[in-house]
């Protein structure tokens, strides 16, 4: 499994980066820790390549190179990565993989299931292109003001997305887990299976249930036996109404909620939305949208 | 529906979201081409606006890359019947083309030799006694010869001296915050404001020359525009210099220079005499500038820069051809030859005349309002399309408003310079916000101050001070 985690300003990413590697652990996956810079107009493109280089060679270091410096001094702080002791982030090689795509290697810090990335353009087109090419299964992400950015990170990156929201490192989360009679949701569970497994908690399943539904206990139930095998402790809770608002009001900041994403059609949500983008727009605590 | 069908319509929904203006682009010119020509407009010429107007859309919000926009134009000239390719073909390349494509060139040429330790050393000297003057150095500085080389080689240079001085600056510190956007700022001003000086200082300056050559009886050489416009560039250096101090209120004492001033110290022998040739390579070129830019034109000389650095062996072509940006050479050829097009199918023409008539309406035909618009609207422009594209569009118009008159050709060149508004207007702003130390809104704030004194600048300075000439 490999993990994409796009950090940002030192000042906002901590949580990010913490919970992007703590799921990255859950899932024994590869990680790749990605700083978007801005994006340059066509006009300076150029120019700003070769300023950068300057910069480089001045040791005065490109916008993203001393955020991923932090990054590799916080997952060295958490042990994710070895490090020795004399060795100084000044030592790193960039390799100019294309246009905007730029690898860190670091000379004496390794670890071999961690990369470091500087990308350089719009954020949705840099994280699309990452996955497309590497073949990501997550992507993490910081839950900004922007609420726009919610359709394009779900409708147009081809992978799971984990938006990190309102994350406190010493809160005891739950898993929400809510569900429904499709694909989405099978794979929901197994995702809320990993991170319940991973943080030692339980998982509360929540059925939405429509007016005009009948019989929903059968899914609940089965759902629930599958977690009680596992030896995963569980409850059940039936809501009724919107299904948007019944969710963010349940969850409120106490969960972290695995919330399957199904195979509707893409045009139809570009124009009436969808259930798991105003779900993660509007709740208050992380959410792992599974694809 | 199943995993393939939702990918390939993904795909197509993505595409479209970065593509929408450019459907949107085609979609105006198709119901533009639909539309009555407007009377007094031979067909040539509407089709010519039209693809203006296309032609704006893309360069604005950049939805395909640069040479596509500029192969559209080129294909559009003909496929309208706007021009023929036998005529096309000549309007491609002229002096202004070879400026650009040599400026470029020359710029990274100049770059790669690492004079910026050499030009820190004598800023240091020169400016170093105390931290606000050191400030105003910088400004002086990069404005002194971006006038000569550019913005593009100029900010490129200073760049990592600013950067070097506030290196260790604490951002969370609102002093040291001030301190760090004052130095960033007066570099960047310093270079937009010097590159107004000489015909070598911006491609937009060599455009206009090159229009007026084409489309007038005004002859404008080096010496005359540096008449013209150096005073121009020394009152807005100095309205920039007290706007940014109170912009940016800061004690500087947080600025240590002493480790800089020690690393600047350490170079070789050969380092030295690397830099004094390369400097004397420059020096050349502008001095050839001067003196010899009637005989052979700026392009030439500033390709003749770049070719020394290369026979000398001081870069190769692999540097020169990675860094060169030929998308921008494309686009400013085809921008250009459209220029050219919309004043020889009389386009340029009928829009000045709608221009005065709507301007009599409402100003009785004043002059003094003729003025204001064309150079504000050239400086509004030049902040969403770059001052170099916005001169090759509406250069020609410029002309025409008063084509026995210098004053409305060059106030539209000088404001295309006044790119403070925005940070894609210019190579300068550009490259302080990649440093992701400065923002959209702090430059807006400070800019308008900055946009609206420098028409001022430039209306007092062509009124009173250009007639006596």
């Amino acid at each position: 499994m490999k993990i994409l985690i796009a950090i940002g300003g030192i000042d906002f990413s901590k949580p990010t980066l913490n919970m992007g590697m703590e799921i990255a652990s859950a899932f024994e996956a590869s990680s790749t820790i990605a700083y978007v810079g801005k994006k340059i107009s066509q006009f300076s493109e150029k120019d700003v390549s070769v300023v950068h280089q300057s910069l480089d060679n001045r040791q005065l270091y490109r916008p993203g190179i001393r955020t991923l410096e932090w990054a590799c001094n916080f997952l060295e702080t958490k042990g994710y990565i070895d490090s020795n002791s004399s060795a100084n982030f000044d030592d790193h090689l960039l390799i100019d993989e294309d246009n905007s795509r730029m690898k860190v290697l670091l000379k004496s810090k390794n670890s071999d299931n961690i990369d470091l990335i500087l990308r350089t353009g719009e954020i949705i087109d840099q994280l699309r292109d990452e996955v497309f090419s590497n073949g990501h299964d997550i992507t993490v992400v910081g839950g900004g003001k922007n609420k726009g950015i919610y359709h394009d990170l779900i409708e147009f990156i081809h992978s799971s997305i984990l938006v990190v929201k309102n994350f406190s490192f010493n809160k005891k989360y739950k898993i929400l887990l809510p569900i429904n009679n499709t694909k989405g949701s099978k794979k929901a569970t197994e995702m809320a299976i990993r991170l319940a497994q991973h943080y030692k908690t339980e998982i509360h399943i929540v059925y939405v249930k429509d007016k005009k539904e009948k019989d929903v206990v059968k899914s609940i139930e089965t759902t629930s036996n599958q977690l009680s095998k596992l030896k995963i402790k569980n409850e059940t809770f039936l809501l009724e109404g919107d299904p948007v608002k019944s969710i963010t009001e349940f969850a409120k900041d106490d969960y972290i909620i695995s919330l399957g994403v199904s195979n509707k059609n893409p045009i139809k949500n570009f124009f009436f939305g969808s259930k798991p983008i105003s779900i993660s727009k509007q709740c208050n605590c992380p959410v792992l949208l599974v694809k | 529906m199943n995993n393939s069908n939702q990918i390939i319509l993904s795909s197509v929904l993505y595409w479209f979201s970065q593509k929408k203006w450019f459907v949107f682009s085609i979609l105006i010119g198709i119901i533009l081409l639909n539309l009555t020509t407007p009377v007094g407009l031979s067909i040539a010429a509407y089709h010519s606006l039209i693809i203006l107007i296309m032609t704006f859309i893309l360069v604005m919000t950049e939805p395909i890359p640069f040479p596509a926009i500029a192969l559209l134009a080129l294909v559009l000239q003909v496929i309208l019947g706007v021009v023929s390719t036998e005529e096309l073909s000549s309007t491609l390349m002229n002096d202004a083309v070879i400026f650009v494509m040599g400026s470029l060139m020359f710029a990274i040429a100049i770059i790669h030799q690492g004079l910026d330790i050499r030009l820190a050393e004598i800023i240091l000297k020169i400016f170093g006694k105390s931290k606000r003057m050191l400030i105003a150095g910088l400004m002086l500085i990069s404005s002194i010869l971006s006038s000569f080389l550019g913005e593009h080689t100029v900010i490129a240079l200073m760049l990592p001296i600013g950067l070097s001085m506030i290196k260790n600056l604490d951002t969370s510190n609102n002093d040291s915050k001030n301190a760090i956007l004052l130095v960033l700022f007066s570099i960047a001003y310093g270079t937009i404001i010097g590159s107004i000086g000489t015909p070598s200082g911006g491609a937009r300056n060599v455009i206009m020359i090159n229009y007026l050559q084409e489309f007038s009886d005004i002859r404008i050489d080096y010496w005359n525009w540096i008449e013209h416009a150096y005073p121009i560039l020394f009152v807005q250096l100095i309205v920039a210099y007290i706007v940014l101090q109170f912009a940016f209120p800061s004690t500087l004492k947080n600025i240590k220079l002493s480790g800089y001033k020690r690393d600047i110290k350490k170079r070789s022998i050969q380092e030295n005499m690397s830099n004094l040739f390369a400097l004397v390579i420059v020096l050349l070129v502008i001095l050839s500038w001067f003196l010899l830019n009637e005989k052979f034109g700026l392009g030439i000389i500033a390709v003749s820069g770049a070719l020394i650095f290369m026979l000398f062996g001081m870069i190769n072509w692999e540097t020169i051809n990675k860094n060169t940006n030929w998308g921008v050479i494309l686009l400013f050829a085809s921008t250009i030859s459209l220029g050219i097009q919309i004043n020889e199918t009389g386009a340029s023409g009928w829009l000045v005349e709608k221009f005065n008539f709507l301007l009599a309406e409402f100003f009785a035909g004043s002059e003094n309002m003729s003025w204001t618009f064309m150079a504000i609207i050239s400086g509004i422009t030049a902040n969403f399309f770059t001052s170099s594209a916005t001169v090759s569009l509406l250069g020609p118009m410029a002309i025409q408003l008063q084509p026995n008159d210098i004053t409305f050709a060059l106030s539209s060149a000088i404001a295309s310079s006044f790119s403070f508004l925005t940070v894609i207007s210019s190579p300068a702003a550009m490259i302080i916000y990649s440093t992701g130390l400065v923002n959209t809104k702090v430059f807006f704030r400070v800019g308008i101050m900055m946009f609206l004194s420098s028409i001022l600048i430039l209306y007092f300075m062509s009124k009173f001070y250009w007639i006596h000439l």
